[in-house]
Formats: structure tokens, C-alpha cells, sequence
């Protein structure tokens, strides 16, 4: 009899520890083990080293939870736009900039559940309604140290004063909008970027006009890199990750890191896909300290868990922007401005960029 | 060119067989159907939608050709893109009549290594091919190195116009070459003898005889590689400037970046007539009588 009652109690703790381990809150990283058995999920990415090294971040995600997962790309909003309007959705979870889950929200994207995802790790400020970070990086200005022995350039200002820094610049033109460096060019200008409108837009415009005809715009990160190699420009704002590869390369750069651009992707999940708790599971998978400490290592971009701490090289290191004192100076952009005045200000920066 | 030999085709076996014949002909229709079909299907079909769209999004209207026509860069754009492509022609026809000329006088092996030099190219991949332009035109690459050498003053290429001509016409060069080979083989080349033996100079042969009958080769070359050239995108994007962005780019940042399918659609609409426009004007040009010209076959 009193074994029978043990057996019970045992039986009903063991009932409540279940019940309750199934409704507590998730562990980034963390996945029960076979729970997406027979599932198949698709994950949309950028593609090259980076999309590879997200995959094999996701790779103790995949092995214990059982999922096939497939791997597609680039990242494109109007395919995915496609998808969404013919109702049938084939990309699960989805690697997009800095903007389109902001503006997309509700339409493209769906509001994220976050009672799904552990969040509690990831740098403050990152989260928004329909995304979490995928990584971090930045826009940092390189500049040639043969060029600006003496005198070299140490904030945006100067790359945008030709008087006191002669030399050709190169920026982003990659057609994707840059709000970090426009508002630079602002300020720069002599603007406020507090209570910004449309026309600040024009007036930045204005400034990096000013820095003559000969100014480069780089369309892709590998030519942004081949310029700092080869040293065609003098000053250019570069991704720190093509930074870091150039300089590890011997290009002679060295990077101004006041006000250096923070800038991330990020990890949506459409509307419509078919099974939305397991993209849940895929990007609290994601957002876990071993996957991103994967993630960094194979690709060099900063960790978003704030815990992580990837083997990486010194030359790496140096460019990982998750170190406090880089922290102290990033400068993020007015992200509720870009997202609301999205259209006229692509138009406008997208005229700069046909040379008009 | 297509009609002149169809016609050839008509005359002969058609009045031989008789009857027979036309059933064959009007059943040969069928053979097309596929072809037909694909081009509904892959082109005709989605030209629609698009066209479609430009009057229909976000509402119905002449919105986004208003747009187009009341936005200055849209226009400059519009116009450097067929500017910049007629400069390709006209460097694919100066590079390749000479090529295909000699593609033609040469022996069977030497022509077989002219023709792999033009296709090799193609075998590369678009982005590859450009990057290796990047290197070439870029201020500190190779050509500027020798121009250097010989004390000259660095050359600006690279984010010129120039550099966009160049890379260009190395890409579509063959579009150029093929179609003037295989008039120019047509050519019997006894005609200039001919002519030389009536009395006319080399120049002259050339300029009377040979030229005119090679020219349907370059219209046809001409017209192909002005109509790639007009939708091209990387190429442009990765060695021009912002000076040499053309039309493509502006649509694909209207539709990639900003899910704009109305206004990407009316740019490409406005291309498309103004490319039948442009070509209808050019028509007059292809159909001149050629009273020199000798039946082929």
C-alpha cells in the first residue's frame, strides 16, 4: 500500500515537473531532443562563407532536434513578397538587413512570439516586433596610413572635410539604404540629427557631393575590399568584416572606430510558413552562445549572445564590435526615421547614386 | 534578312511537288508550336503582368509614367543607357568585322581557335569576368601600369563610361562576331577578284562589293548586341560609376528594394517601347536593295 501511494506521488511530481518543463520558458541553444522529427524547415540567407557558417551553426539544432533542414538564397523581399501574396510560403526562417523587418512588419513578416525565444542574451536594442539580430557588424571608416601619416583622420567629420584631408573616398553604394552614414553626412554638414526631416535628407545628399566627382561608391563588399587593397581611395567607409579581410591581406589601413556604424541582419520569420513553431525553435537555436560562438568563428562576425566568446584570431579580434569600450562608441542610426521616410529616402540616395 | 531566305526556300521545291507540298507546309506550322509556346509562356505571359502592374499598382492610373516622366534622373538615366549602348555597338562592330573577316580567310584549324577565343569568354561567369575588368582598368592595374611604363599619366578608366564600354563589348562581342561570320563564309570571294580584274582598287572592292554584301551580318550582330546591351546590369554596376549607372539598376532598385512593382514595371515598359521605337527608325536602314548581292547557295 505505502509503495502504491510512493508510486502515485512519484508519478504525479513527475506529471508536474513534465507539465511544467513543457510551458517554462526556453533556453537559447537549447532544443528537445527529436521534437521536430519527419519536419522540414528552409532557412534563407545571403549565401557564401556566411550563409555556411549559419548552417553550421544551426548543426547541433539539426542533430538533436531531428529536422531536415534546407538552406536557400540570397535573401531577396520581393521573392519572398511573392511567396507571401500566392499564399504558399517555402522559406521559413529568413535572413534580411538592417530595415526590411521594420517596414515589412505585419505584411511580410510575422510578429515573433517571444515567450518561444530565449532574447535574454542578445545586446539591448536589437529586438524588434517582427525580428531578433542574426549578428552584428559595423561601418567603419578605414583609412590609408601611408596617406595620413601625421595628421590622420579620427571621426566621420573628417572624412567628410576634403580641406583638411585631401584624398578620394569611398562609401557604400550598394543600393541598400545606409541611414547610419546619411546621418553622418548630416551632422558632418552642420545638421542636428535630433528631430530630422526630409529635408536633412537633401542636405546630406548635398555634403557627400561635396566631396567631388572623384568619390567611389562600392557596390559589393569584395569590391570595397579590392579598393583598400589595391589603394585606390584614400578614406573608405567599409564593412568591418571585409575591413578585417583586407587588412589581414596587407592592405595599410587602419580603422577609426569614434562613431563607427552599427549595423546588423536579421532573423524573421515570414507570414504564412507552415509550421511557425519550428522556425521559433530554429532561431532560439540560433540565438544560443555555442551557435554563436560557431557563427563567429566561421565568419567573423560579432556574436549577438552577450556571453560568447569565440576562438578567433587577434587580427579577428580586432574587429569584433561586441568589446565594451567599441560598444561606448558605436553610433546607431534613427532607425523610426529610415523606416517611416523609407521610399523618399532610398529615392533620394538612389539619384545620388546614378549621378544625378 | 530571315525573309530574304524563307523566300529563297519558297521558290523551287514548293512549285515542284505541288499540293503535296503546301499540306506539308501548313503542317510544318506545328513544328513551332513549342517554341510558340515557351515564348507565351516564359515571355509573353509575364510581359503582361508586368505591364499589367505598371498601370495598376498602387492604383489604376498613368501614376507611375508620370512618375517616371516627371523624375529628372529617370530621364538622364534613360537616355546615358542608349547612348552607352550604342558606344558598345559601335565598338563590337569596329572589333569584330575585322575578326570575322579573318575567321573566314584563314584555314579550318586556326579558325577553330578564332572561334574558341570568342567563346571561351562566355564559359566564364558574368561576375568572374567583370572582376577581372575591375583588376585590368582599375588605376593601380595593369593597363595603367604600362601606360605608366611608357610615360604616360595614368589613364582614368575604371567608374568611367569608358571602363563600362570596354567590359561591355568584350562580354557581348561575340553576339557581334557569329552573326557576321556566318554572312561573311556566304561570301564568294571570287566577286573581288572580280572586281579587281575590272579595274577597281582594293579600297574600292571592299567599299563596292564586299561591304555591302557583309552588311546584313552587321545589322543583324548590330541590332542583338544594342538590345543586350540595353538590359545590362552587372557590368555597369560593377565598373562604372554613378555616372554610368543605367536603367537596369534604377529597376531592380525600385523592385528588389522597395517591393515598387508598379514603377519598376513602367520603367520596363518605357524601355521596351522605346527600344521598338528606336528600332522601327533603324528598320529603313536593313531593308536598302542590295543590286550587288549574289543569290546564296
Amino acid at each position: 500500500m505505502k509503495t502504491r501511494i510512493g508510486q502515485g506521488i512519484a508519478f504525479g511530481l513527475l506529471m508536474i515537473t513534465t507539465a511544467a518543463l513543457a510551458q517554462s520558458k526556453p533556453v537559447a541553444g537549447e532544443v528537445a531532443e527529436g521534437s521536430l522529427k519527419d519536419k522540414t524547415l528552409t532557412f534563407v540567407s545571403y549565401g557564401g562563407i556566411y550563409q555556411d557558417g549559419q548552417i553550421a551553426a544551426l548543426k547541433e539544432f539539426v542533430d538533436k532536434s531531428g529536422v531536415k533542414l534546407l538552406s536557400d538564397g540570397p535573401t531577396e523581399i520581393s521573392k519572398l513578397q511573392a511567396q507571401v501574396e500566392s499564399g504558399n510560403v517555402t522559406w521559413d526562417v529568413v535572413d534580411t538587413g538592417d530595415f526590411a523587418p521594420y517596414v515589412y512588419c505585419g505584411k511580410l513578416f510575422q510578429k515573433l512570439d517571444l515567450s518561444k525565444i530565449d532574447t535574454s542574451n542578445i545586446p539591448e536594442g536589437q529586438i524588434s516586433e517582427c525580428s531578433v539580430p542574426a549578428m552584428n557588424y559595423g561601418v567603419v571608416l578605414m583609412y590609408n596610413t601611408e596617406k595620413y601619416k601625421d595628421n590622420p583622420p579620427k571621426s566621420w567629420k573628417d572624412f567628410f572635410d576634403i580641406e583638411k584631408f585631401p584624398g578620394s573616398r569611398a562609401l557604400e553604394g550598394s543600393g541598400d539604404l545606409s541611414g547610419g552614414m546619411i546621418e553622418q553626412a548630416l551632422l558632418a554638414a552642420g545638421g542636428s540629427v535630433e528631430n530630422m526631416t526630409v529635408a536633412d535628407i537633401d542636405k546630406a545628399v548635398e555634403k557627400v557631393k561635396s566631396l567631388g566627382p572623384d568619390t567611389i561608391f562600392w557596390k559589393t563588399g569584395a569590391d570595397s575590399q579590392q579598393l583598400a587593397e589595391s589603394g585606390e581611395a584614400d578614406m573608405i567607409a567599409m564593412w568591418t568584416g571585409r575591413a578585417m579581410t583586407a587588412v589581414k591581406n596587407g592592405a595599410k589601413y587602419t580603422p577609426v572606430w569614434q562613431d563607427w556604424l552599427v549595423v546588423m541582419d536579421q532573423m524573421t520569420i515570414p507570414m504564412g510558413v507552415k509550421d511557425a513553431d519550428a522556425a521559433h525553435a530554429l532561431i532560439n537555436a540560433y540565438v544560443g552562445k555555442s551557435a554563436q560562438e560557431t557563427l563567429a568563428k566561421t565568419t567573423s562576425y560579432t556574436p549577438i549572445h552577450k556571453d560568447a566568446k569565440p576562438e578567433v584570431d587577434e587580427a579577428t579580434a580586432a574587429f569584433m564590435t561586441n568589446t565594451p569600450d567599441k560598444l561606448k562608441l558605436g553610433y546607431h542610426q534613427n532607425i523610426k526615421f529610415w523606416v517611416k521616410n523609407f521610399e523618399v529616402a532610398n529615392e533620394k540616395w538612389n539619384a545620388l547614386m546614378a549621378g544625378n | 534578312m530571315v525573309a530574304r531566305a524563307s523566300d529563297s526556300r519558297d521558290t523551287g521545291p514548293a512549285v515542284a511537288a505541288g499540293d503535296r507540298w503546301r499540306w506539308f507546309r501548313r503542317q510544318a506550322f506545328w513544328l513551332v508550336a513549342p517554341a510558340l509556346l515557351l515564348l507565351v509562356v516564359c515571355l509573353g505571359l509575364p510581359l503582361a503582368i508586368v505591364t499589367l502592374r505598371s498601370f495598376s499598382e498602387p492604383q489604376w492610373g498613368w501614376q507611375n509614367y508620370a512618375w517616371f516622366f516627371g523624375t529628372p534622373v529617370n530621364l538622364t538615366v534613360l537616355q546615358r543607357t542608349f547612348v552607352i549602348s550604342a558606344w558598345v555597338t559601335l565598338a563590337c562592330v569596329i572589333a569584330g568585322y575585322p575578326y570575322a573577316y579573318v575567321m573566314t580567310v584563314v584555314g579550318p584549324k586556326m579558325r577553330l581557335v578564332l572561334i574558341l577565343c570568342v567563346l571561351v569568354p562566355f564559359w566564364v561567369s558574368g561576375v568572374v569576368r567583370t572582376l577581372a575588368w575591375v583588376i585590368l582598368l582599375q588605376d593601380s592595374g595593369v593597363i595603367n601600369s604600362v601606360i605608366r611604363g611608357i610615360g604616360l599619366g595614368p589613364v582614368k578608366l575604371i567608374r568611367t563610361q569608358t571602363g563600362v564600354v570596354i567590359g561591355m563589348a568584350q562580354v557581348l562581342l561575340p553576339f557581334m562576331i557569329l552573326p557576321l561570320y556566318s554572312v561573311m563564309k556566304a561570301i564568294d570571294l571570287r566577286l573581288l577578284q572580280a572586281a579587281r580584274s575590272l579595274g577597281a582598287s582594293p579600297a574600292r572592292a571592299f567599299a563596292q562589293v564586299y561591304l555591302p554584301l557583309s552588311l546584313p551580318g552587321v545589322y543583324a550582330g548590330a541590332i542583338i548586341v544594342f538590345i543586350l546591351a540595353l538590359g545590362f546590369y552587372i557590368t555597369p554596376a560593377l565598373l562604372g560609376g554613378p555616372r554610368s549607372t543605367m536603367l537596369s539598376t534604377l529597376i531592380q532598385n525600385q523592385v528588389l528594394s522597395l517591393l515598387n512593382w508598379g514603377r519598376g514595371g513602367a520603367m520596363g515598359v518605357v524601355l521596351l517601347i522605346a527600344t521598338f521605337v528606336l528600332l522601327a527608325l533603324a528598320a529603313p536602314l536593313s531593308r536598302q536593295p542590295h543590286k550587288t548581292g549574289s543569290k546564296r547557295q
